[in-house]
């Protein structure tokens, strides 16, 4: 009897319940609490589960949601990490809620998303089972040095795991890619064939232009958006690799869906035939993000109707893009934390034939990254593009009026860009523009996003962010 | 009418920091007085003739990425870069693009890379990145009869000196600076400057881009009298709001 381990399993558990009672959250203090108390607790723990983990920079949230459901839809009982504990604290903190005061685990699965930058942490502890890589950007460079640290630090993070831990890698993008070359361990990739993405061109302003083994310009085959497509060196010859699962056509392309044709490889699945799909999300980097979780399911030999079935079902994840329903109009809430991410969400509002009312929430709090130079890397003069159908713009945050000066430099009309601090007032305002059916975008940082929620779930009656 | 010429120098691989908000903020300028203005993108292997342009604009990159460039930078360009400072042309050079134009950069551990050697500064690596925002006060540039406070985020892991010939370009009031130590921010030699802030520097603060736009127009047009005003709120809006915050 390890009394060391059970006094601290319910000494957090308690942190726990307080904090909880509190309305504090409480993801990350019992996690950190924990470790001081019983620096081997999460290892301890966690070598009783099955564990599936997602890393990467953009995408982590929505790919564990819909591999949550495909282990729904397959009757798996599984823990997973919610609202964005993502670090080692709030990773340790989902395990202990998860087993009794003993240490005995509830369930047998653990879906984890892990912070790009904690991934090497994290692996001290886990032994993942897969582990799916979802693509390499800059982000938050003041908090993870520059972009090639964070990428070998998740080298050394996997490198550090057993040869039979599966790996899931984005083929299309050329420093994920890179993981799976030399490596001993089974590898799956998921990508867009050359037909799907042959419309999109070049962006001058991307990550990893250069062949990250010799330093040769890299050469495409075609491009799907900022660094990911059909890589390839003339000088060293380190290519795309052929893709496990791929996207060979998008059928459609919506503002709230895309329909997609994909098929596998026999490796994967005994399944080859092309497959129809259509995902309730909008946005290429939805498709990729749905094509990991499907890769992630199939290579666990789930079935492949599951699998579709839960491409084409899943909830969003908490503020990637949620919506609510106020009287005859909407409020969408969609997350941005970087350029590609950003250029993303532009991208589709500019799909839509609807008017565009849109709030820019920007904070610089450290969850946030302090610098706000990024947004500079955001292509918002895209939405000139779509200039005669923008109602509003309001900015807002702890840095709304940078956000003005760049929504100014970007082009845009400057009379319909409006500083509005009051949260409160950003909602009503920008509701008031909205004309009946129509939508009112609310585009926020992380803790941005924590805040204008809080305002919403009050005034609307949201559900709590860690249920 | 009036022409401004813009180099874009290595925009696909110094470019780590929003330094496109520079570009921005000189090319809208610019255009908002009827300014007729052209930006040139010149990367690796494509020749550079500095006569062609009035301004040139070199921005940060990661170790990376400068280590891409550096054969580059010395071998084609150096001598062309070089004569183009002695001759007055206007630079805008942004962290790594700042070190770069400086005579060499040690590592942490030691070793020496050369740099171009067109301003006598050098750089020495550290272990410690000093990262954060920045207020500054810089003599050279008047606003309303007092020194100008510009604000911005610094992000380096270098330390730079400066040599006898080179003024700084403001003094530090909040943040690190060259080197933490000195009290200084940038480099200023000629028309050269240099600093550490990144990303947004010229967009808020609109009197340094007119400074360096004036001082390119200057040097091209003999009756050049000085540029018209332009509306500021939001880029007034959002430096004073840093300034307040961190000199509070």
């Amino acid at each position: 009897m390890n009394f060391r381990k059970i006094f601290t399993i319910i000494l957090s558990k308690l942190t726990i319940r307080i904090l909880r009672i509190l309305k504090k959250g409480g993801t990350t203090l019992p996690g950190k609490v924990a470790f001081k108390l019983y620096p081997d607790i999460l290892k301890s723990i966690a070598k009783d589960f099955e564990v599936i983990m997602v890393t990467g920079t953009n995408g982590k949230t929505t790919t564990s949601r819909i591999i949550e459901e495909i282990l729904k839809n397959n009757n798996v009982d599984y823990i997973t990490n919610k609202s964005g504990a993502n670090l080692l604290s709030g990773i340790t903190t989902t395990f202990i809620q998860a087993v009794s005061p003993l240490g005995k685990p509830k369930h047998k699965t653990a879906l984890i998303e892990s912070d790009e930058a904690a991934f090497n942490q994290v692996t001290k502890h886990l032994q993942p089972k897969s582990v799916v890589v979802t693509n390499f950007f800059r982000d938050q460079l003041d908090r993870y040095g520059e972009l090639y640290s964070t990428l070998n630090a998740v080298k050394s993070g996997l490198d550090r795991l057993d040869e039979k831990t599966t790996l899931i890698l984005n083929a299309d993008d050329s420093m994920c890619a890179s993981l799976g070359h030399e490596t001993e361990k089974p590898v799956f990739y998921y990508g867009f064939g050359e037909a799907a993405s042959q419309q999109n061109s070049e962006n001058i302003n991307t990550d990893a232009m250069f062949c990250i083994f010799c330093k040769g310009k890299y050469q495409y085959k075609n491009h799907v958006y900022g660094h990911l497509g059909g890589f390839y060196c003339p000088e060293c010859g380190y290519s795309r690799p052929a893709a496990d699962l791929e996207c060979i056509g998008i059928q459609e392309a919506g503002s709230s869906y895309t329909t997609i044709k994909w098929k596998c490889s026999k490796a994967l699945s005994a399944d080859e035939a092309e497959h129809t799909t259509r995902i309730n999300l909008p946005g290429l980097y939805n498709v990729y993000n749905a094509m990991a979780a499907a890769t992630c399911g199939l290579s666990l030999a789930y079935s492949h109707e599951t699998v579709q079935k839960s491409m084409e079902s899943f909830e969003c994840g908490f503020g990637r893009m949620e919506t609510i329903n106020v009287g005859d109009k909407s409020i969408k809430l969609i997350l941005v934390k970087n350029p590609t991410g950003f250029n993303q969400v532009l991208n589709f509002l500019t799909l839509d034939s609807q008017p565009l009312n849109i709030a820019f929430l920007i904070n610089d709090k450290l969850a946030d990254g302090t610098d706000i130079s990024w947004l500079w890397d955001v292509d918002f003069e895209h939405l000139n593009t779509a200039s005669d159908r923008i109602v509003n713009l309001i900015t807002s945050g702890i840095r709304g009026e940078d956000m003005a000066v760049r929504l100014k430099y970007s082009g845009l009309d400057t009379k319909k860009i409006r500083i509005i601090k009051d949260y409160h007032r950003v909602i009503d305002e920008g509701l008031k523009a909205v004309a009946d059916g129509g939508c009112f975008y609310i585009l926020p940082t992380y803790t941005a996003m924590l805040d204008i929620r809080g305002i919403l779930k009050k005034k609307f009656n949201l559900k709590e962010f860690w249920k | 009418m009036y022409q401004l010429k813009i180099c874009h120098l290595y925009p696909d691989l110094l470019n780590t920091y929003g330094d496109m908000g520079n570009i921005l903020a000189l090319k809208r300028r610019a255009q908002w007085r009827n300014i007729d203005v052209s930006v040139t993108n010149v990367t690796i292997g494509d020749s550079f003739d500095s006569e062609e342009y009035d301004i040139v604009f070199l921005g940060g990159g990661q170790d990376y990425e400068q280590e891409i460039i550096q054969k580059d930078v010395l071998t084609q360009k150096g001598t062309e870069i070089k004569n183009a400072v002695e001759g007055s042309k206007v630079f805008l050079c942004i962290c790594g693009g700042y070190q770069l134009m400086g005579k060499y950069y040690k590592t942490w551990d030691g070793k020496e890379l050369e740099y171009l050697g067109a301003i006598d500064l050098w750089t020495i690596g550290s272990k410690e990145r000093m990262i954060g925002n920045i207020v500054f006060e810089s003599e050279l540039i008047s606003d309303n009869g007092s020194p100008l406070k510009i604000v911005g985020f610094e992000n380096h892991s270098g330390r730079t000196y400066l040599g006898e010939s080179v003024r700084p370009l403001g003094k530090v009031l909040f943040g690190n600076g060259n080197n933490g130590t000195d009290g200084f921010e940038g480099a200023v030699y000629k028309n050269v400057y240099c600093s550490y802030s990144h990303g947004s520097l010229l967009p808020k603060n609109p009197l340094l881009a007119d400074h360096l736009i004036s001082l390119a127009l200057k040097q091209k047009y003999d009756k050049f009298d000085g540029l018209n005003q332009l509306e500021d709120a939001f880029e007034n809006a959002a430096r004073f709001t840093m300034i307040q915050r961190i000199l509070k």
